[in-house]
């Protein structure tokens, strides 16, 4: 299962696969649908809460109608005994008003969008409606509210990424905004899972404000390549998830991120170093049962043990105690991690174990899907061509991919553009725009006069050229400067240049949290 | 903990790596067992090759079929004969400070096999295991693992043919260890494990890939320190037959991944003193001996809590003789007198009730107080400088 967005790279980006659902309704080519998730388990997925928790639902919210299995499962639920740890889980659950509960459905179907950590896609053709995926999520949206409390912290405006709320949902920005007004510290976690050398640009965005992040509040980053994850769910050996990892790393540095506040480390080098991430790791795997990674990613009695248990590693991370050199040894420093949305299940079930290990929550901010080139209604995926912006296209391939394949918004003769005008909403390179175009002035001219039809779309079209080439060059000279000797300079467990009073001295008889 | 996938109806035995009760008085049905495992009876035929091969007398506990099953131990004798390499692979769970005589069994046995044919051991200490199944802290439980692990060096084990560790340290220390252990993960699944080991939904998922950790150290791979380059050093693996299941799934693995699958050699199960049909456990201390127990105790429990196939009164005994197979003090004397025709003679008295209890619990406490004894000195001197010296990954003395 993908670290981020399902199995390609920056949270939030997915990679396509080729296998389709069976019994789906006629999805574009670039539907992703993993292809470890046989499709009668598809339907698990949409049950992203743990089976134990069915009796807060309305019944009638599970049973969909070509899914046995569901069934079957509820035949079970209710019966069959609950251990001691999903008792204590209970308990646990209860005494919240959480979010993570209050949500009428992790199912994130909403009849028109799916979304869930492998596979996302809408049948509207304006993309998937991110108002109700966060009440079903259970997250918050992100209001001028606290845009404005950020611009006043900090003293410069926020990213456009996040005015357009193209970041657009949260949880617990408030207890870290509220450390940093404090001046204590935070630090940052995201990730990708290297399954190809192909990232493209949808891969960036996270990147991208995670290190505006980085920059604007001065903290450490963590930065996970989840091989592991990439060996266990493709036909990948170890040494090639190794290898992509490590040229994966090379694109993430060319980004521009600090070297002094920044750790890199993909999981097969990095658990058998470190005795304090492998310890919250077990930890995690203890904590969480397999009831509940069935709910939540749609994990099948066909899945081998290595998936199922892998969410824990994704866990780790959230925890500073995983990192006793950057933080001396700290547990208490809070963690926000920026990544897409589809990413959240992860990271309510870490938010769920954390107070169980003695840890602070994880804080989240989502980011919304980077359209595919060929309309909203799928995502970007390093699998598909036509579907992507890769980092390593040329001047003419970024030219001839926008002018060829990107899904217009505008009419389908130039007089019918100029008499009915263009929809942004639905208009792929205006979309793109959005995410990538600095100045609020000149975009909201180009969405005005596109919409009125004055502007055409091959003028469009030419504004994003122009903005995704600067990008993606830029990206490309910058990568060439990232010798191994600079991958091995940021992936190298270390002390950043960040310091932390030791943490008080435990007395013996005090016991951690099992 | 959870039902076995082995366990049928009421009244057949139950085995499994938690949880081990027999229907019967006289103990578990090992042929049926051997039957359902699909492992092989060690028969006189094999334990003549085994005379022959080493050029010494088997050890008193494979002569009375304490060890009893095994898998491929043919080839691990064809290698030997060859003069190629094998490796020994046992561990131990360390769910207590209180270590029974039942838990020397297989190390007792290891030592004899490490003597005998010049071999690496690795000795996995499993505390992760423990955290996941118990009500205990990892710290807790990687205490016990080195506490366990000086009752284990106690027993003898040439230090520099062995190479004891703990997970929880030699995971976040061996990038070749944890990579098998992915590699196994990769081809188990949850089906397989639920069928193996019984898991059910309800338990963590910790548990649930648990087995891979286990299965790991039998390939040479994960200890490129030991064996450098060569990763395929097959591997003979002595145990209960009550983690049988552990390398059954093993073995599946091995071809997948290019591996030698392990061999196996499985012992019996050491009987409660109360009896074949009670457990042994760690927090009931009239369960068994344990490696504490003062020259006293032993006596006291022996004649106290040890069960007699005696008759029940003297004159009974005497005109009926007592019966062996549910004796729990001659039991204990098949493990442990190391003497064939002292045992032999035990038997026959005992059977035709010349010999009474007394007599035999007398003896038993006499090899026990000695074993016992000998060992407590011997752990005396195994200091935590020791302890680390065993469990540092280094090469050892043999070269590939």
């Amino acid at each position: 299962m993908s670290h981020v967005g399902s199995d390609v790279g920056v949270r939030g980006s997915k990679e396509q696969e080729e296998t389709r659902v069976h019994g789906e309704k006629p999805a574009p080519a670039e539907a992703w649908v993993g292809d470890h998730l046989p499709s009668h388990t598809r339907c698990f997925a949409k049950l992203t809460r743990p089976l134990l928790r069915l009796k807060e639902y309305n019944q009638t919210d599970i049973f969909l109608e070509d899914d046995i299995n569901i069934s079957e499962k509820i035949g079970k639920i209710g019966c069959s005994g609950i251990s001691e740890q999903d008792k204590d889980l209970e308990k646990v659950e209860s005494l919240k008003l959480s979010e993570e509960i209050q949500a009428s459905g992790d199912v994130a179907d909403t009849g028109e969008d799916f979304v869930s950590p492998w596979e996302v896609h809408s049948s509207s053709e304006a993309g998937i409606d991110y108002d109700k995926l966060i009440k079903r999520f259970g997250s918050s949206k992100i209001d001028d509210e606290l845009t404005e409390r950020m611009e006043k912290l900090t003293g410069k405006p926020v990213h456009h990424l996040l005015r357009r709320r193209k970041f657009f949902s949260q949880r617990d920005m408030k207890m870290i905004l509220d450390m940093y007004e404090k001046q204590k510290p935070f630090y940052l976690y995201t990730g990708r899972g290297p399954s190809s050398e192909a990232m493209h640009l949808g891969h960036l965005i996270p990147f991208i404000f995670t290190k505006w992040l980085q920059e604007t509040f001065d903290v450490p980053l963590v930065i996970q390549l989840t091989d592991d994850e990439k060996f266990l769910w493709k036909d990948l050996t170890i040494e090639e998830a190794r290898r992509l990892a490590i040229e994966n790393a090379k694109d993430i540095i060319a980004c521009g991120f600090d070297v002094e506040k920044t750790f890199i480390f993909n999981d097969f080098d990095h658990i058998s170093k470190s005795p304090a991430f492998y310890r919250n790791m077990v930890q995690v795997q203890k904590l969480v049962t397999y009831n509940q990674v069935k709910g939540i990613f749609g994990f099948g009695d066909s899945d081998c043990i290595g998936k199922i248990s892998f969410p824990s590693i994704q866990a780790s991370p959230s925890f500073s105690s995983s990192f006793p050199e950057i933080f001396n040894g700290r547990k208490d420093i809070p963690c926000l991690i920026p990544c897409a949305i589809d990413q959240d299940p992860y990271f309510r079930m870490t938010r769920d174990v954390a107070p169980r290990m003695g840890h602070i929550k994880p804080a989240l901010i989502h980011s919304t899907f980077i359209p595919s080139l060929t309309g909203a209604q799928s995502k970007m995926s390093a699998s598909d061509s036509n579907s992507s912006i890769y980092l390593t296209d040329t001047d003419k391939q970024i030219k001839t991919k926008i002018n060829k394949y990107a899904f217009s918004g505008g009419g389908a003769t130039v007089e019918e553009h100029k008499e009915k005008g263009g929809n942004c909403d639905v208009d792929v390179s205006y979309q793109y725009l959005t995410f990538l175009m600095e100045d609020d002035d000149k975009l909201e001219e180009i969405r005005k006069t596109y919409t009125s039809g004055e502007l055409l779309t091959g003028f469009l079209k030419k504004e994003l050229i122009d903005i995704v080439q600067k990008i993606v060059g830029e990206h490309r000279e910058r990568r060439k400067t990232v010798t191994d000797e600079v991958v091995a300079q940021y992936m190298t467990p270390r002390k950043l240049k960040f310091d932390y009073p030791s943490p008080p001295v435990q007395t013996p008889g005090k016991k951690k949290k099992k | 903990m959870t039902d076995s996938h082995e366990k049928q109806n009421v009244g057949e035995d139950i085995v499994t790596p938690w949880e081990v009760e027999s229907a019967s008085e006289k103990g578990v049905d090992y042929d049926k067992l051997i039957n359902n495992f699909g492992s092989k009876r060690i028969d006189e035929a094999l334990l003549e090759r085994i005379a022959k091969v080493t050029k010494k007398p088997v050890h008193h506990m494979l002569r009375r079929g304490i060890f009893f099953s095994h898998r491929d131990l043919e080839t691990i004798l064809d290698l030997h004969e060859k003069k190629q390499p094998f490796f020994l692979y046992t561990g131990r769970g360390p769910s207590s400070e209180a270590m029974h005589m039942g838990h020397l069994i297989p190390f007792i046995f290891t030592k004899w096999l490490q003597d005998t044919f010049d071999v690496p051991l690795v000795i996995q200490m499993t505390d992760d295991e423990k955290f996941l199944w118990k009500d205990m802290t990892i710290d807790e439980a990687n205490r016990l693992a080195h506490e366990n692990a000086k009752d284990i060096i106690a027993c003898g084990f040439d230090m520099d043919k062995t190479f004891i560790f703990s997970d929880v340290e030699y995971i976040s220390q061996s990038a070749e260890f944890y990579k098998n252990i992915c590699r196994i993960q990769k081809l188990v699944t949850f089906n397989q494990a639920k069928g193996i080991f019984g898991f059910t939904d309800s338990d963590s998922i910790g548990k649930i890939s648990f087995p891979a950790i286990q299965a790991a150290p039998s390939f040479s791979s994960s200890f490129p320190q030991i064996f450098g380059d060569k990763t395929n050093i097959p591997c003979l693996i002595p145990c209960a037959i009550d983690q049988d299941p552990y390398f059954r799934m093993t073995r599946d693995a091995a071809p997948r991944l290019n591996y030698i699958k392990p061999a196996l050699i499985h012992s019996t199960f050491f009987p409660a003193l109360q009896g074949a049909q009670s457990k042994m456990s760690a927090s009931d201390p009239t369960s068994s001996i344990f490696l504490t127990d003062s020259d006293d105790e032993i006596k006291t429990k022996i004649n106290k809590y040890a069960y007699s196939g005696g008759g029940a009164t003297e004159e009974e005994h005497r005109a009926k003789g007592g019966n062996c197979e549910v004796d729990v003090s001659y039991q204990y004397l098949t493990f442990f007198l190391e003497d064939d025709q002292r045992l032999k003679e035990l038997e026959k008295g005992y059977t035709e009730g010349t010999i009474l209890t007394g007599e035999l619990k007398r003896e038993l406490t006499k090899v026990l107080q000695k074993i016992v004894g000998d060992h407590r000195t011997r752990r005396a001197a195994v200091t935590d400088e020791v302890v680390n010296q065993y469990m540092m990954s280094r090469k050892l003395k043999f070269d590939y």
